[in-house]
């Protein structure tokens, strides 16, 4: 119930973040939510954190929004969340899954540019939510698995953040773990 | 014989940074196998043959991986079943070791717990340490100092967690080492083709920009030696 309640709120602000075109909100928001991916482990509540971080990232470029079909994807999408959010007030779980499939599916009735555009955007998402729940000390095959992408993917782009200069996760010094490796090739 | 088992990180490193020339070089001065599981092919390999972007890469490590270089080990059906059932052990124990105040934390997948489990039965087998070599951070600190592990995740999930620290002695003896440890090795044996005074360092760099966990402060230590 709790955790339906934080969905709720964090769908909520994204709402009203778009409505006061917050967008840094937004994004904010999406990293939040990161800490729930990671207990959580669902496939549901991870979603919604890829539909609320590629939204934030669509929402940066001006370019797709010259976009042939922009606007009506742009709404549908808003529409799915507005959905998810009324779904979740009325405890209507069922309705809530059914709205994050069909905002997956809005990707297919894209075409050209904006398809291959905001394709690329749902991955990088993932790719990005994917190295965040990492850090937060979830396996990198493990996390790679939860969010469907490949560990080539995940381990490109968490060696370019700080996860490996984080003090904790020094477990034994240097020196000692180069003379194993000289031991091992003895 | 010594064996050295691979988790698909460091193997995958070693792709992306176009440095398999160098790895075959050093498997000739190992007096012994390179070893993966099942699940590590799967990663490395098979999957990515599938996916364009890695494509190459996965086509140089199946060469590789043809010719012997690194290969499954060569357990009979016997052992085979005692992984699994290892690994499923190490796979239930790590998913449950901790707990925030709802659920517990599922920790680790099949691929890392299998590497532990070959590790496990070729050392009962050869009586001696079977070390490996994992570049991701989480498999490692649960190894080395689960304590660590709890810590990181109550500062980065801001809630507390509850360990079950019985576990905590069946990860406990594992001889870890990395794929910057395995580039150290190869730079000592003169076995990386290029010549020049930064090379080494711009290696260490490379494999911790494709995910090798190592801090800056020990890539500048590894860099000087």
């Amino acid at each position: 119930m709790e955790e339906q309640k934080h969905i709720l709120d964090t769908l909520k602000q994204v709402r009203d973040a778009v409505q006061s075109k917050d967008y840094i909100k937004i994004k904010q928001l999406s990293n939040k939510f990161v800490h729930h991916c990671s207990i959580q482990q669902d496939a549901d509540i991870i979603s919604v954190a890829v539909i609320i971080y590629s939204l934030s990232k669509m929402l940066e470029r001006e370019d797709y929004k010259k976009e042939k079909n922009w606007k009506q994807f742009y709404n549908d999408y808003l529409r799915t969340i507005k959905n998810m959010v009324i779904a979740l007030e009325n405890n209507n779980h069922e309705k809530f899954h059914n709205e994050i499939k069909l905002n997956r599916k809005l990707l297919s009735k894209l075409s050209g540019n904006l398809k291959e555009n905001m394709k690329d955007v749902f991955n990088r998402a993932k790719i990005n939510k994917a190295s965040r729940i990492y850090e937060h000390g979830i396996s990198m095959e493990k996390t790679a698995k939860i969010l469907g992408i490949t560990l080539w993917e995940l381990a490109e782009y968490s060696g370019r953040t700080g996860v490996g200069n984080v003090n904790l996760g020094v477990t034994m010094q240097l020196d000692d773990r180069i003379k194993l490796a000289e031991e091992i090739f003895r | 014989m010594k064996y050295l088992i691979f988790d698909a990180g460091p193997l995958i490193n070693f792709s992306m940074n176009g440095l398999l020339d160098s790895f075959e070089k050093l498997k000739q001065t190992f007096k012994g196998e390179f070893l993966i599981t099942k699940e590590v092919k799967k990663e490395i390999i098979d999957h990515p043959k599938t996916v364009k972007r890695f494509e190459l890469g996965a086509i140089r490590l199946e060469q590789l991986y043809n010719k012997g270089v690194f290969r499954l080990a060569d357990i009979n059906q016997e052992e085979v079943d005692e992984l699994r059932r290892l690994r499923d052990n190490f796979l239930q124990k790590a998913n449950s070791m901790f707990k925030t105040k709802k659920r517990e934390v599922h920790l680790l997948d099949k691929g890392e717990c299998a590497a532990l489990a070959l590790s496990t039965i070729l050392k009962r087998k050869n009586n001696e340490d079977i070390p490996l070599v994992i570049d991701e951070r989480t498999t490692r600190i649960l190894c080395e100092n689960p304590k660590n592990l709890k810590k990181l995740m109550e500062k980065k999930l801001h809630t507390s967690i509850k360990a079950n620290t019985s576990s905590y002695d069946l990860f406990k003896g594992f001889k870890i080492i990395r794929s910057t440890e395995l580039a150290y090795m190869i730079h000592k044996k003169g076995l990386f083709k290029l010549d020049h005074p930064k090379a080494f360092e711009a290696i260490v760099y490379g494999l911790k920009f494709k995910g090798c966990s190592i801090s800056e402060k020990e890539v500048q230590a590894l860099s000087r030696m």
